[in-house]
């Protein structure tokens, strides 16, 4: 059985969440500089630049790239020979939210109770996911993100037997109405079979992996191309005022699924991206 | 340009370029402030704006309704509505970038009838809202999202105001100097995002779908 200490797992946590909430991952400020190139709409071009500013002043100053510090996602895949000593790893995923939140300034945004709570004070709990693995490895994938895009989620109930274009036209239909106010240009997640509550979980899961990783299997990584190209083609634009570029990358995780239904999750992140993968 | 043609000394002209207008604004606003810009006009805003988000909103209502006074007017004022990240010692403020305004298209109206001129935010509204501006002569101003580090470096001051108990939700007052803003919806019914997506949409995929 493989140890762990409980201690090297909230620093490490910490640590991440610091980062992730301060400097933008090298990739993104790339992807954020084409979409700046291709734009020709003056007024997309002004909130693109703003975005590329802000990356600069969040480091200099060491402040947050956005003033909303989300609820903290974190994906634990945990393997069965590995013990944590000292804690359960939910102590320690709290503990680490507690101290990066309160030693950056950044902001509390979570209440005890949805009806009868107050402000925790420290912005935990976070949302975790655990599953359970084979071996002795543990990985964490550590997602932040706002209320504004969390709240363009959605749950499509498609009919069984459903193509991808049933599916892309679902996804196109949300963006369309609701994209705007969640900060595009956007990451864009799509979970598909599985139950209801399991395509929204896979449309998480898919937005907490690193930039840049496509679906391994080549027939999803073309819909998720296309899907990409046809969100495009929306014209949202950043921020909504119209342009080239509204959907920086999708992702489409998928599950089996029951004969009588096709449940279709969509779950978004912001173009302040902030993710990070930890591995023991 | 001549001088005479702007409508007061509270607004400046900095550039106009193929009907579209860049102007340095002066709060507090008046409706012929207003109704000089259009959507899609950039403005670098002067003065003061009151930060004010959901449970904010909520407050202020309930204790006016209750006639507390407070300690500022509504009349030609600006609501920005954001919730920032809490200031390091020595700092004026953390992060502050806009939140969803469409959250508080139902208090708008209260507040323009108390001679509310503008608001920041980020994202689309109600159709209603349009109709609101025109009605009242304001406007919605559009920061960007995300871009909150950013836009922090143009407060030069802040005062909390009430609601201090609320953390991010607190009634603030903020000094802001060139702060970055577009015109999002004018007071005749203008309006950036619609006209932006008819622009730059495929038409050919909105039959499609």
């Amino acid at each position: 059985m493989k140890e762990l200490e409980f201690q090297e797992i909230v620093q490490q946590v910490e640590k991440a969440l610091e980062e992730l909430n301060i400097i933008s991952p090298q990739l993104l400020r790339e992807k954020m500089l084409e979409a700046l190139a291709a734009e020709e709409n003056d007024l997309a071009r002004e909130m693109l630049s703003q975005v590329m500013e802000n990356y600069v002043v969040a480091e200099e100053r060491h402040l947050p790239l956005c003033q909303d510090t989300g609820m903290v996602m974190a994906k634990v895949e945990k393997g069965e020979e590995i013990r944590i000593k000292g804690g359960s790893l939910r102590q320690a995923l709290d503990e680490a939210i507690r101290r990066a939140y309160k030693n950056n300034y950044f902001r509390k945004s979570i209440m005890s109770d949805p009806f009868f709570g107050k402000n925790t004070g420290d912005n935990t709990p976070g949302v975790y996911f655990f599953e359970l693995e084979e071996g002795d490895e543990l990985r964490i994938d550590l997602l932040v993100k706002g209320g504004g895009c969390d709240n363009i989620s959605s749950l499509g109930i498609l009919e069984p037997g459903s193509k991808p274009e049933e599916v892309e036209r679902f996804v196109l239909r949300e963006l369309d109405t609701k994209g705007g106010q969640a900060c595009p240009p956007l990451i864009v997640g799509v979970g598909i079979g599985g139950n209801a509550p399991y395509a929204l979980y896979l449309a998480s899961r898919a937005l907490s992996r690193p930039l840049g990783q496509a679906n391994p299997d080549p027939r999803y990584r073309e819909l998720e191309e296309k899907w990409r190209e046809d969100i495009n083609r929306l014209g949202i634009g950043p921020q909504g005022v119209g342009g080239k570029t509204t959907c920086l990358e999708v992702r489409i995780e998928t599950y089996p699924c029951h004969i009588a239904s096709f449940p279709v999750g969509l779950v978004c992140s912001c173009h302040v991206f902030r993710q990070k993968t930890l591995k023991w | 340009m001549q001088l005479s043609c702007f409508p007061s000394e509270n607004l400046e002209m900095v550039k106009q370029m193929e009907g579209k207008k860049e102007v340095i604004l002066k709060t507090p606003l008046s409706v012929e402030e207003i109704k000089f810009l259009r959507a899609g006009d950039k403005v670098h805003l002067n003065g003061v704006v009151y930060v004010a988000r959901d449970l904010t909103h909520q407050r202020l209502i309930e204790d006016l309704e209750k006639g507390k006074e407070l300690p500022f007017s509504f009349s030609g004022s600006v609501i920005y509505y954001a919730g920032p990240t809490p200031a390091r010692r020595g700092e004026i403020i953390g992060s502050i970038g806009p939140t969803t305004s469409s959250r508080m298209d139902k208090y708008l109206e209260y507040f323009l009838q108390k001679g509310l001129r503008a608001t920041i935010g980020k994202g689309e509204r109600r159709e209603e809202v349009k109709e609101l501006l025109e009605k009242y002569g304001a406007l919605y101003l559009l920061a960007c999202g995300g871009a909150a580090a950013y836009l922090s470096t143009f407060v030069v001051e802040k005062e909390v105001l009430d609601y201090e108990d609320l953390g991010a939700q607190a009634l603030l007052r903020l000094k802001v100097e060139q702060f970055p803003l577009l015109v999002a919806y004018d007071a005749q019914g203008g309006d950036i995002f619609k006209e932006g997506k008819i622009k730059y949409r495929n038409l050919a995929l909105y039959n499609e779908y």
